[in-house]
């Protein structure tokens, strides 16, 4: 089988830049000054969200970047340069660049709980921001006090805790993010699992004098997915056999084995999946009765759209995908157990999710990026106009051809599904119809957000 | 170690240095030298209204107001400073400076109808004289309604109410000459007079009303009415509605309402209804004005208007019954 990736740190400029210890620092630094404006201006800036910096570049600016691009294309490379778990990290490296004693991180080292080794407590910190979010995302106080709470925690548990275990259990974000870096055409992986089986100093685990052990508590040599590996790079420092790589590669690829597929990373995916179309109705649609309800927190009305969401997310639409799952497991007559077949066809909701978040996020970000011109010339709402733009108005950016750039993107991530759902058919060794219920499910959702945005 | 106590300092000056600069260039920025800066924030009258609603300044003292609003789209006025904002949007910060040269107290108000309860959107500059911080507090000559003992709460219907509206155009061409005080009575008074004068006995009732639209619109004069109209659309139109039949949306389900009494109007007056318009005197209808009230939610005007812009206002409220052309 042809080897598709491309190696990046055969480039030795790019090996340099790899191998620098200065690197995340010098990305981190970079975005730290934009974490600590939207800080101030959402503690101290104008409540009006559309004039504070905190509000528009987090959620409009960050939030399109990310999922228009980071993700898509570059897996987590936006946790890597996430500034939230930066001072947690730094306190418990007592480092910002350099190496200490081959790598000791100063934690109490607590173990995190066995029970909570996987994704729920991260979908669960996502469910609770979404009840909230049309709080968070619209009131600039409320945003950067949320965002200083995930700060605080991440601090908290980078001393009491090993490594990143805020990035890797807690952060809400985090969670969705790892599980859509798997269409990314980007990776880091072994390049010889043999040299790793016979290498015993495991230097990329534990740290050496050239990095740190994965702080995101991996053994490259098991990496199969980009789930949970956060492209810090630490461990194309630290590995002494030049054994780990940095590739491009095609899209999607970490889609096309079902090895290792989890019920947790599953529901999440249905969690997500059923986000999007909420999300369209609060941020986009035309009901102003759901949207005041779901800012109204506390209200009658709010407790009936907590209900409904929380009622969609975890009961509806995984309730629908389940039942599609066992028609399929009926046609295919096949003895795999439901859990088995629910948690694989999962697998095929992933670029569905991820088009449908894009498509959301296009509008979304198309109608209120020119905000930000705004925001940068007066991030605090206080009458400055450092750019001469404080007074650009408010413009929705292509707004006739937003649904024109909508579909394909829907449309690449319903085929893309149904490619993986007859994949996953195949690799079952069930009949090619046993895919159908799943394809149906894709194609009724793909309708769905084509019917709310359109 | 000297890399790590450069990425140490660059943090720190990220952390600390960076923020301080950002207030720094505030305080510079907002520096007036001489003159003294005071922050105002509009909030919607339930969220606060005016903060603060009452700023005291000295008699000549140079002030800058920096105006800001959080929620929604106010405007800001002093009428009896000359002082005006037109608009203050959320996020934006307005600025206006300006020298009280008397001392006294000068109401405020926001000019845009930003909330339900727009109207109670006051607060007050309280011009202090240092040489004389307590002068003795002014004496005012009372409104003319009460000079007049004029009951503005009673109903004011007319026995005469015109068969189509009258027109000032129309009455032009009769060459009818009214002398009367028209402040003073009312178009009804004015047309039943008319109506007993043996010389204008061939004169049909409509062309004695139009005679009487006439007399009020020569009275008033085109500037006068164009002023009105646009006080009128500013102040009165969201709740007496643009055509003056009472349907503004901010007129709908006014708190005072359910408890006026049953054979009164519910909500906002109507001024189309010749029968009590013609039936109020220029006065009746100050009086309404100065005071607000009317158990409706009615707002006050005098701490606002001047005499002149009262008056305007209530010539324009005759276009809604006679036919200005």
């Amino acid at each position: 089988m042809t080897d598709t990736r491309l190696d990046l740190t055969r480039i030795p400029i790019i090996k340099k830049i790899l191998a620098s210890r200065w690197l995340q620092w010098s990305l981190v630094a970079g975005t730290l000054p934009f974490f600590v404006l939207a800080i101030l201006t959402g503690l101290f800036g104008t409540p009006a969200g559309n004039r504070n910096f905190g509000i528009v570049f987090v959620w409009i600016v960050w939030w399109g970047l990310l999922m228009l691009v980071m993700v898509p294309f570059a897996g987590r490379f936006w946790c890597a340069v996430c500034p939230i778990p930066a001072p947690g990290e730094w306190l418990q490296r007592r480092s910002l660049v350099q190496v200490h004693e081959r790598g000791k991180l100063f934690t109490l080292g607590l173990k995190w709980p066995r029970q909570l080794n996987n994704i729920w407590l991260q979908s669960a910190a996502f469910l609770i921001v979404a009840l909230f979010a049309k709080v968070i995302l619209t009131t600039p106080f409320v945003s950067a006090v949320t965002v200083l709470i995930f700060a605080g925690i991440a601090i908290a548990t980078s001393l009491l805790f090993e490594r990143r275990t805020f990035c890797r259990y807690i952060c809400p974000v985090g969670g969705f993010i790892g599980l859509y870096s798997q269409v990314a055409p980007i990776e880091v992986r072994v390049k010889d699992h043999a040299l790793c089986a016979t290498h015993h100093d495991k230097a990329c685990y534990i740290g050496s004098e050239k990095g740190y052990g994965c702080p995101w508590l991996i053994f490259p040599a098991t990496l199969d997915k980009n789930t949970n590996c956060g492209l810090c790079t630490e461990c194309l420092k630290t590995c002494t056999l030049d054994n780990i790589a940095l590739s491009v590669r095609p899209f999607g690829k970490d889609l096309l084995t079902n090895k290792g597929r989890r019920l947790d990373e599953a529901y999440r995916s249905l969690m997500m999946l059923a986000g999007a179309p909420l999300y369209t109705i609060v941020f986009l649609g035309p009901w102003a009765e759901i949207k005041e309800a779901a800012y109204a927190i506390a209200s009658p009305g709010w407790w009936l759209y907590a209900l409904g969401l929380l009622a969609l997310t975890l009961v509806v639409v995984p309730g629908i995908f389940f039942a599609c799952v066992a028609l399929s497991k009926f046609i295919a007559r096949t003895k795999a157990s439901s859990r088995q077949f629910f948690v694989e066809y999962a697998t095929a909701l992933l670029p569905l999710g991820l088009g449908a978040w894009a498509s959301f996020s296009l509008s979304f970000v198309l109608v209120n990026i020119s905000y930000a011109w705004q925001v940068i010339s007066d991030p605090f709402g206080w009458g400055w106009n450092l750019f001469g733009t404080a007074n650009w108005q408010w413009t929705p950016y292509l707004a006739g051809w937003q649904a024109y750039m909508q579909i394909p993107i829907l449309l690449i991530g319903l085929v893309a599904a149904i490619a993986i759902a007859f994949r996953t058919t195949g690799e079952q060794r069930g009949s090619s119809q046993a895919a159908l219920p799943i394809v149906a499910f894709c194609v009724a959702f793909t309708l769905v957000m084509v019917g709310l945005n359109f | 170690m000297r890399k790590e106590l450069f990425a140490l300092t660059v943090v720190f000056l990220i952390f600390v240095a960076f923020p301080a600069s950002l207030w720094g260039y505030q305080a510079w920025r907002t520096n007036a030298g001489d003159t003294r800066v005071i922050a105002l924030t509009a909030n919607a009258p339930a969220t606060g209204g005016w903060v603060p609603d009452t700023i005291r300044v000295n008699v000549g003292e140079r002030v800058r107001l920096r105006i800001s609003s959080p929620d929604v789209a106010h405007g800001f006025e002093v009428p009896t400073l000359g002082i005006r904002v037109d608009e203050i949007l959320p996020g934006h910060v307005e600025e206006i400076e300006f020298t009280a040269t008397r001392a006294g107290r000068f109401p405020f108000a926001c000019t845009r109808w930003c909330s339900v309860d727009h109207w109670r959107m006051r607060g007050t500059i309280l011009v202090v004289d240092p040489a004389n911080p307590n002068p003795p507090l002014p004496t005012f000559a009372p409104p003319l309604y009460q000079q007049l003992k004029v009951d503005i709460d009673a109903m004011h219907p007319t026995q005469n109410t015109p068969t189509q509206k009258p027109s000032a155009a129309r009455g032009a061409l009769l060459g009818i000459a009214i002398a009367d005080d028209l402040r003073m009575k009312s178009p009804s008074d004015v047309f039943t007079k008319l109506r007993a004068d043996a010389m204008l006995r061939s004169y049909t009732d409509l062309q004695l009303w139009d005679a009487t639209a006439l007399a009020w619109k020569r009275t008033a004069g085109d500037t006068a009415l164009a002023r009105g109209q646009k006080l009128y659309a500013r102040d009165c139109a969201a709740c007496h509605g643009e055509s003056g039949q009472g349907d503004g949306p901010a007129g709908r389900n006014l708190p005072g309402m359910r408890a006026m009494d049953a054979t009164m109007r519910k909500g906002p007056a109507d001024f189309t209804d010749a029968a009590q318009m013609l039936g109020a005197s220029d006065v009746l209808l100050q009086g309404k004005l100065l005071r607000g009230g009317m158990g409706t939610g009615m707002p006050e005007w005098r701490s606002l208007y001047t005499d002149e812009e009262m008056w305007n206002v209530i010539s324009f409220l005759r276009s809604f019954v006679f036919d200005y052309p």
